[in-house]
């Protein structure tokens, strides 16, 4: 909807502001600016009697707060999971902290003063503390001190938190000097349509949890919450980091282009949404997601795909601190419920290489990519493997979980994984969980696998192909490497007959084959690998929907004997000419676009070099 | 009453995250726990107390402990530091 510029009797001025892009889409309404509350503190000198009821005034006020952040952090990890709600953790902390308690305490107790006053002295003495001090990590806690503050206020106040009410209305643009999480968090569906923010970063946690809710936003305004008036209309464009406060025709005439085709999109993925992914003669192709973080697999089943292809389990442990059994089992819990009955396929512990985990990984190896990385390390610490087998069987309690073991070269391996895969099963029984059959795959990814891959498929329920890897230790070329990074080719023919020997392997004992690498939503790698016979492809979710249009404009029949011609040809820069040839019309005609901007790709989330690479093929 | 010199180790010093791990071990004594840094004591037990100390990377902290449980609360601290708070080592 969009709302139209009214006259007002002053014409007001037209102003642009550039900021950071914080969230990507399109919003024009008019503005609620939210003062973080200017509390007038009033300080009163009370009488001996009264300190009692104040102390339990604000003890009390201290216990609601502590209620209400619980209720919050459990909001925020059923909305965005886990990994988000520990940001309150700190604020918990902090509200438990006996010099700040005690402190506040003192105050009313031997200089008799009011709760309120209390409150308002020592935390804005302890914010200026924070804010003044020389290190950044430090100057930052300041925020959630003056969350707290506010929170502290409002129960006091028992006006309630600062959180915003009914009153403002539905579709409003939400312009402040800064937001807290917990005051994002607390609004409702629809209520705000865009945000606009005089401080904060791409990276801090309230754009996160922004892009998370899909609501555009732009930070770092500067004094944008000063220079708008009440009832001014504004454009944010969160894709360019941009707001217009009263614009021209010109400006809501290209706003109006933009909000068009980013709704477009949105349209179309909807209805790509509802559509098989099978080819014009029937053949259907799995299409599945690869994410990295729990809060991505509420969106996964929204983007088309029909479940996780790749859980990329060690994000979990990048966070520093190895995660405890209840927090991995909390973790696979969410992923397998929200996709239920849809299959997940996580993977176990993948760290090592280029994915260092601090409490594991060693990192003065001369050769990381070939070292004590990946299952090596969970044969090696056998605890640590267990725990994460055995939270993974806990937690599988629909019946949807496919375990997917990485780096396998031997026999050995996978038959030391299987045994205490099934040691885990028993002890877990022991204790009287019993949990379903899981299914069990292993990653094609170390040239010696394919060599056995006959044996291999007779043990295992799936094969996951990395491409990556698969590439990198076939053509001996460190991707990572400047001068030799054009002889990563991931349509070399040495390449693609490992991948063929892989699919005749596993179809010959009835099993499925999954390719997970980035190779897999590369236009031309798709139709290749599905000429070759692979039977589910997994991507990154925004690639499901171009992957799903390449799948529907083809014939299978076609890309199979297409495939076949280029498993005679002996030399890569054929089997591309002979792609191009082929298909580079088809896919132009598709007019395949991608979701994201280039502002996005520059994102500094966990995906950036995962994209950038991505558009480099 | 024991007093014991740690060392920091990790790469980012003392900041919210590790006073957090500190004062999940000191909150759970009886013990008084008072940690010095650079000629400044502070309790132990509040997080914004430690994290105020502002303890950078390869610097020394003193604890000094009293009470029944003291060996016990010391030896954890200790681990704590040694394991680099679980984080990179400086």
């Amino acid at each position: 909807m969009i709302t139209s510029t009214k006259n007002h009797t002053k014409k007001r001025q037209r102003i642009v502001l550039v900021g950071i892009p914080a969230s990507p889409g399109y919003a024009m309404g008019h503005c609620h600016t939210i003062s973080n509350r200017e509390v007038t503190v009033v300080e009163e000198t009370l009488p001996n009697d009264r300190l009692a009821q104040e102390e339990q005034l604000f003890l009390k006020a201290v216990n609601n707060t502590i209620k209400e952040l619980a209720q919050i952090k459990q909001i925020t990890v059923n909305r965005l999971g886990i990994d988000e709600g520990r940001i309150f953790d700190a604020h918990l902390m902090i509200l438990k902290d006996p010099t700040l308690v005690n402190g506040i305490l003192d105050q009313i107790k031997k200089e008799n003063k009011n709760a309120q006053w209390a409150v308002h002295t020592q935390i804005t003495q302890l914010i200026s503390t924070f804010e003044s001090h020389k290190s950044a990590l430090m100057r930052d806690r300041a925020m959630d001190l003056k969350d707290l503050y506010h929170r502290l206020m409002g129960a006091l106040d028992d006006s309630g938190p600062v959180i915003i009410g009914d009153e403002i209305g539905n579709g409003v643009i939400l312009v402040a000097h800064e937001l807290n999480p917990s005051t994002l968090i607390s609004l409702k569906k629809n209520q705000v349509i865009a945000f606009a923010t005089d401080s904060g970063g791409r990276t801090s946690h309230v754009s996160i949890l922004a892009r998370s809710m899909e609501i555009p936003a732009v930070s770092g305004l500067r004094n944008v919450s000063a220079m708008i008036q009440p009832e001014d209309n504004i454009i944010v464009d969160g894709t360019g980091g941009m707001i217009i406060i009263n614009p021209n025709e010109e400006d809501i005439r290209k706003f109006e282009e933009k909000l068009e085709v980013f709704k477009r999109q949105q349209r179309e993925l909807f209805t790509m949404r509802q559509l098989e992914p099978m080819t014009r003669d029937g053949k259907y192709i799995t299409l599945h997601a690869n994410i990295e973080l729990t809060s991505e697999a509420d969106k996964v089943l929204d983007y088309g795909a029909s479940g996780i292809g790749l859980y990329r389990s060690e994000f979990l442990f990048f966070r520093k601190g190895l995660p405890s059994f209840e927090e991995q089992l909390e973790a696979y819990q969410y992923v397998l419920n929200a996709l239920a009955p849809n299959s997940v396929t996580i993977r176990t512990l993948d760290a090592g290489g280029d994915k260092l985990v601090a409490d594991i990984s060693i990192s003065n190896e001369a050769n990381p990519f070939m070292g004590w990385r990946s299952i090596r390390v969970c044969l090696d610490q056998e605890d640590l493997f267990k725990e994460q087998l055995k939270a993974l069987l806990s937690a599988n309690t629909q019946g949807n979980l496919r375990i997917l073991l990485p780096m396998i070269s031997s026999m050995q391996e996978l038959r030391r994984s299987k045994a205490h895969i099934e040691t885990c099963r028993r002890e877990l029984e022991a204790q009287g969980i019993f949990s379903p059959k899981v299914e069990l795959g292993i990653m094609i990814e170390v040239p010696a696998a394919v060599m056995l891959v006959d044996k291999l498929a007779k043990e295992v329920d799936f094969f996951s192909i990395g491409t990556n890897d698969l590439i990198q230790f076939t053509l001996a070329v460190d991707r990572t490497n400047e001068l030799i990074s054009s002889m990563f080719q991931p349509h070399h023919p040495a390449v693609l007959n490992l991948i063929h020997k892989t699919v005749m392997a596993a179809h010959r004992e009835g099993i499925p084959v999954a390719v997970c690498g980035e190779m897999s939503s590369d236009p031309m790698s798709t139709l290749l690998l599905v000429g070759l016979g692979v039977d589910e492809l997994s991507m990154t979710p925004w690639s499901i929907m171009e992957c799903k249009k390449i799948i529907r404009s083809i014939n299978y029949e076609d890309v199979r004997e297409t495939a076949q011609n280029v498993l005679k040809m002996d030399d890569t820069e054929s089997v591309n000419a002979y792609l191009k040839k082929k298909y580079s019309q088809t896919i132009t005609d598709l007019g395949i676009s991608s979701f994201i901007s280039a502002q996005d790709l520059d994102d500094g989330d966990s995906n950036s070099s995962l994209i950038s690479s991505l558009n480099e093929n | 009453m024991i007093v014991k010199t740690l060392y920091v180790t990790n790469k980012l010093g003392v900041h919210a995250r590790p006073a957090g791990m500190i004062v999940d071990i000191t909150g759970q004594t009886k013990s008084d726990v008072t940690i010095i840094h650079d000629g400044q004591k502070a309790n132990a037990k509040s997080i914004l107390n430690v994290m105020m100390l502002a303890i950078p990377p390869g610097s020394e902290v003193q604890f000094e402990i009293d009470g029944q449980d003291e060996e016990d609360v010391m030896m954890q601290l200790e681990r704590l530091f040694h394991d680099n708070f679980h984080e990179e080592s400086y």
